[in-house]
Parts: C-alpha cells; structure tokens; sequence
C-alpha cells in the first residue's frame, strides 16, 4: 500500500500479520488495517483533507495524531465529529468527509 | 451512586505515571491507573532511539523497549491499567470522575498522583491550519506506531531535542528531509543528534523561520525567510521549499489542567513550560494527598520522569503509612542521586537559556555545531575523544556535556574514560588497545563514535560508522563518503557491514576512503544514492 513504511531499520515490518479491510471514503473503496486509527489509514491512501470548517470552510487534516486538537475529526458511520486519529478502522466503515458537522457539501447543506 | 475506592489512583499511563503506580504497588498499596489512550505507555512507544544516560537511567535501550520494559514491571506488581478511561474532574476529597466509553465513573484515592504529561506547542504562521502541517509528535505517532509515513518531502521547524531526533526517524521512515528550520541564532537539542541528521545532507537554518506554509487545500510548498535579533523577518532573504509535509517541534506545555481544578497552587513558570503545580522536591502540591510527577510539572524528558514517577510513589505510600519516613528516605535519597545526575550537564533545567560557550573541562563549544548541527574538520581536534594512534581506534565526536555514558561501560579494553561524573565528555585512552569489537559504535546513543583505521594500507584509511537506514549497503558496494556537513567527500568502498543482536539495531558500517580523508568521511551513500 502506497504511504506505507515496507520495512523499518529499527521497527522491521511494522503491520506483520495485521488483518486487511475494506472501508468506504467518500463512497470510495479503500484498504487499511484493522484496528488502526482511521487517519492512518486515510494518511496511507494519500487522504490530506479530514474536513471542512463551519464558519471560513477551511481545509484541516491530521494535526496531534493523539486526540487533543480535534482537526481530523469526520462523519464515521453516520456520526459526526468522530476524532479519527483515535477511532480504530473496522471492516466496511462509512467514512467521510466533514462539512461544518455534516457530510454534505456546504452547496448541498 | 457506586464509588470504588482505591489507596492510589495514578492520571496517566505514561513513563512516569507507570512508574509512579509500580513503587505504590510494590509497596502493598491497591492502585489503579487511568489513561484516555487505547494504549499505555504514553510517548515511549513513540521512541525508537536509544536513550542517553547511565545504565541505572536504562542508556542505550530504545524508548519502545524501555516501555515494555515497564509495562511488564507494571503488570508484575499487580498494577491495574484502566484504558480508554479520560479523568474528567478531580473533586474535593480526592473524588475522581472517569469517562470509560459512554458511561461516567467516579473514584476516590486515598492518594491521587497525577501525571498527564504534555502537548505540543504550535506558532501561527499563514497557512498553519492547511492540512500537512502538524505537530512532530503526529508525525512520530503516524510513522513509529502505525508504519505510515508523514509526508514523502518534509520541512522540520524546531531543532530541540524533539526536532532533531524527530528529523532523523522521518529519515528512517524513508522520507526526505528537506531543511531543519528554527528562529533561534543557536541549535537547542543536543549536538549529537543535530550531527547525525546533518551529516546526511539536511541542511540547517538557524534565524530562520517560516513565512508562509503554501497550498489551497493542503500543503505544497513552504516559505522560510530569516529573521533578525527582535525575530521580525529581514527583507530579501526568502527560501522557497517544495514540500507536502511541515513538521512544526517548538516545545511542550503541561497538561496541567486536573492540578488547578483540584485547587493546587499553580504558578506560570516559563522555565518549566507553563501552567505547573508549585510543588515540593517529590512532587508534593499544595493539596495534602495530591502529586504530580513528570512533564505535567515541569518539562523533561522521560528519563527523569521515570524516576520522578518513582520519588511521588514512595511518598504517597509514606502519606499513607505504607512504609516507615525512614524507609521512605532511604528510598528517596538513591532516586534523588540518579535525578541529580540526570540534571546535570549544559542541557541541565539550570542552564536554561544560559550562553555556555566552554564545556566543562574548559574546551571551547563548536560553534558551527550550534549554527549548521556539525563540527568543523578544525575544530574536532580538540575534543578528549579524538586522538590519533596506529591501528584501528576509536574518535569519539561527543563535544557538549550531556548525562551520558554507556561507552565507558561498552569498551571491554577500557579504552574510553568518562569517570564517576557522568556529564564529562569521553576521553580515548591512547594507551589501552583497542581490539575493534565495535561495541562503543554501537552502544552510543549519539552515534558519534566512528573506528578509524587512519593506514589500512595501499594509502587507504577504514571507517567504522553507526547506520541505521535501509536498505543496508552491502560489502563490496561502491559510492560516496560524506562530511559531517554531509556533503560529498570521495569516492568509498563498504569493506564490513555488522549487524549483531548486541548492537541492537545500529548497523555497522565499514568503508574505505583515501587515507587523507579518515578524520573527516562520516557517513556512506550507495552510488544509486549519491
């Protein structure tokens, strides 16, 4: 998987027999591994944009990677606001993009 | 309403809050540790270096093995870790409230220690909210934890310790650091670790710092300019970057926000990051029963959290009859020796912000070293470590006093004498023989130890040098020595690559260069690579 480190001097391969599954990004198929973090996973595809402000409709990602600053926050499942650099990754999760605190762009909102 | 008490409720995880929970424990206490992660350990799992300081701090084992060290210790002493469980409130009476999935708890300690550590700083700068700017810590969580690279071009902003090592594990993960960037005139980590990273080519900028993060959507490119005494940028002096990643490292602040809520007495005290508990030589506060220990009170590193964890508690376990004052002292009085020599040393909480211009023993500081993050071919000379004999011998380039010395204890051939004061920079002893076992290479967690065979033979000269990249050159490959500034020296050979349990990770790598270049090739770049 592209974003992928394959081999770490140090780690060696750090996702060894860790379990493969498919999520939806934007309607998207995606692959990431059970149980890490959403972000990761979306980092690993190449995602940059986890949502879009209220107010200015500001463009914010990945920012603590450790559940303080609530930038990479999304809609998971249904439910918005989902921190996902804390939210473990689980087979045919409905991830996407946050508008204001909704999925739908600010034209259709 | 049900509440479950507990002699000792420790608030974090992490290596101090751990170490805090396993004396209590040992000590008969029933205690219980909440952290809000899915994982304990706090940022130890985040450090894949090796860690400085003496054998009793752990020097030379890597910060994840140093965590699973103590989670077992942990594990061992019958300590209960509560995860996913965020202390929400700390009440009156030592009343602890926990959120652990939708549900909220409350708690009562007898003793409550708190040791939430702390986050990372940020400076606004136009386009810091873009995605692909984060904090250093993410980027290591990201890569160390989750195998998942930041970026692929990366600009480091911040050259404390934090920026430094961060810079090189981004480097390890297989990404290109394009420049380590900090307004300060002066390098603020260690110069050994600015030395690694530079001597593969990242160029430092020193009164520097960032103009403009570019991107409509994310980030694609970075604006640096340099900045003058009062840090206002000076005209003319842009640099322009192409980067998808920016990595900002500009300091930690306590997360000391539970102290003030349980009516502690807080100070804002800058040389210690922040918002901190005014508290005692143990970590006592101004509420009879509560602690606190580590980053939360004062920030460190996780060493000396570590044994700050251990002094609050062996107090708590006195405050609770748990053992005798006399027990406690005893305890208290071997903790404090080894805290001590971990303060110690130009990067000492003392010498903050301190112009130190000599080391200890009266040798004038590199000054390149603090401005380019590597010391000048004249001026390595002058360092204890860096001597000249026949055969193979070790050139030690540690040239700041730092509380640091496993490669006194590595050389078998006591070849190396740093003495009882463990600040002191190492000296080569030109008389003892050194029998080439590359163990001091390996054991240096500043990877400032190279062989050096100044006459192989045939006008060559061998160097033995740490690595610890992929992929690992193989013998026989050819390619590019390069300086401590990393720039391209000569043409150079691997001669002997090992790779041994007992070097736990770092690779060494031997390469021959032309003789007149032995006491200046320090790194080695594949011919592909070059």
């Amino acid at each position: 998987m592209a974003g992928r480190i394959a081999q770490h001097p140090i780690l060696g391969c750090q996702n060894e027999n860790k379990k493969i599954v498919t999520f939806h990004y934007d309607g998207k198929e995606m692959k990431g591994f059970e149980g890490e973090p959403i972000a990761a996973a979306l980092k690993a595809n190449g995602v940059m944009v986890h949502r879009y402000t209220l107010k200015q409709h500001k463009p914010r990602g990945i920012f603590c990677a450790i559940g303080r600053c609530t930038d990479c926050v999304m809609v998971v499942d249904g439910e918005p606001n989902v921190r996902t650099c804390m939210t473990p990754l689980a087979e045919g999760m409905d991830v996407r993009t946050q508008y204001g605190v909704s999925d739908k762009p600010f034209d259709q909102q | 309403m049900k509440i479950e008490r507990f002699d000792l409720i420790v608030v974090g995880a992490g290596p101090s809050g751990l170490s805090a929970a396993i004396e209590a424990a040992k000590h008969g206490m029933k205690v219980v540790v909440f952290d809000e992660n899915a994982r304990p350990g706090g940022q130890l799992f985040k450090q894949i270096h090796k860690f400085f300081g003496s054998k009793e701090h752990k020097a030379k084992i890597r910060g994840f093995h140093i965590g699973e060290q103590l989670l077992k210790e942990a594990d061992d002493a019958g300590v209960k870790v509560e995860l996913n469980a965020t202390v929400a409130g700390l009440y009156q009476d030592r009343e602890v409230v926990v959120r652990m999935g939708d549900e909220v708890h409350h708690f009562k300690g007898d003793a409550i220690i708190i040791a939430t550590g702390a986050a990372e700083n940020m400076v606004l700068f136009d386009g810091w909210t873009l995605p692909g700017v984060m904090g250093a810590g993410a980027a290591q969580t990201l890569m160390n934890l989750y195998g998942v690279k930041p970026g692929e071009r990366i600009l480091m902003l911040g050259s404390g310790n934090v920026g430094l090592v961060v810079s090189y594990q981004l480097l390890q993960a297989g990404c290109q650091v394009v420049a380590l960037v900090d307004a300060a005139p002066k390098i603020g980590g260690y110069g050994v670790h600015a030395a690694k990273v530079a001597r593969t080519g990242v160029p430092f900028y020193l009164s520097h710092t960032i103009k403009k993060a570019e991107g409509t959507d994310h980030v694609t490119g970075v604006t640096i300019a340099e900045v003058d005494n009062h840090f206002q940028f000076i005209p003319g002096t842009d640099k322009h970057f192409d980067v998808d990643t920016i990595c900002v490292a500009v300091g930690l602040s306590p997360m000391s926000q539970l102290l003030k809520m349980a009516g502690c007495k807080m100070e804002d005290n800058p040389k210690r990051g922040g918002q901190v508990p005014i508290i005692g030589e143990y970590g006592e506060t101004s509420v009879p029963g509560i602690f606190s220990a580590g980053d939360v009170s004062g920030i460190e590193e996780a060493s000396s959290a570590m044994i700050e964890g251990r002094m609050s508690g062996a107090v708590a376990a006195e405050y609770l009859g748990y053992i005798t004052k006399e027990e406690k002292e005893e305890i208290l009085a071997k903790l404090k020796a080894s805290l001590g020599s971990l303060r110690e040393g130009m990067f000492a909480p003392k010498n903050r912000g301190k112009d130190i211009k000599e080391t200890e023993e009266g040798i004038p500081i590199s000054t390149n070293l603090l401005h380019k993050g590597y010391v000048l071919d004249s001026e390595i000379e002058r360092f204890p470590g860096v001597t000249h004999k026949k055969g193979v011998h070790p050139v030690i380039e540690c040239t700041q006093n730092i509380p640091c010395n496993p490669c006194q204890d590595a050389c078998t051939r006591h070849c190396i004498k740093i003495g009882s004061h463990i600040t002191a920079l190492p000296a080569v002893d030109e008389t003892a023989d050194c029998i080439n076992c590359g163990m001091c290479v390996a054991s240096c967690p500043g990877q400032a130890i190279f062989l050096v065979n100044e006459d192989a033979g045939d006008r060559k000269a061998e160097i033995t040098l740490p690595y610890e990249f992929l992929p690992l050159p193989e013998t026989g490959m050819k390619g590019t020595a390069l300086g401590r500034d990393g720039q391209p020296l000569c043409d150079a050979e691997v001669t002997r690559v090992r790779s041994s349990k007992a070097f736990d990770g770092t690779n060494l790598l031997t390469i021959s260069v032309p003789a007149e270049f032995a006491m200046k090739a320090r790194f080695f770049k594949a011919a592909a690579q070059a």
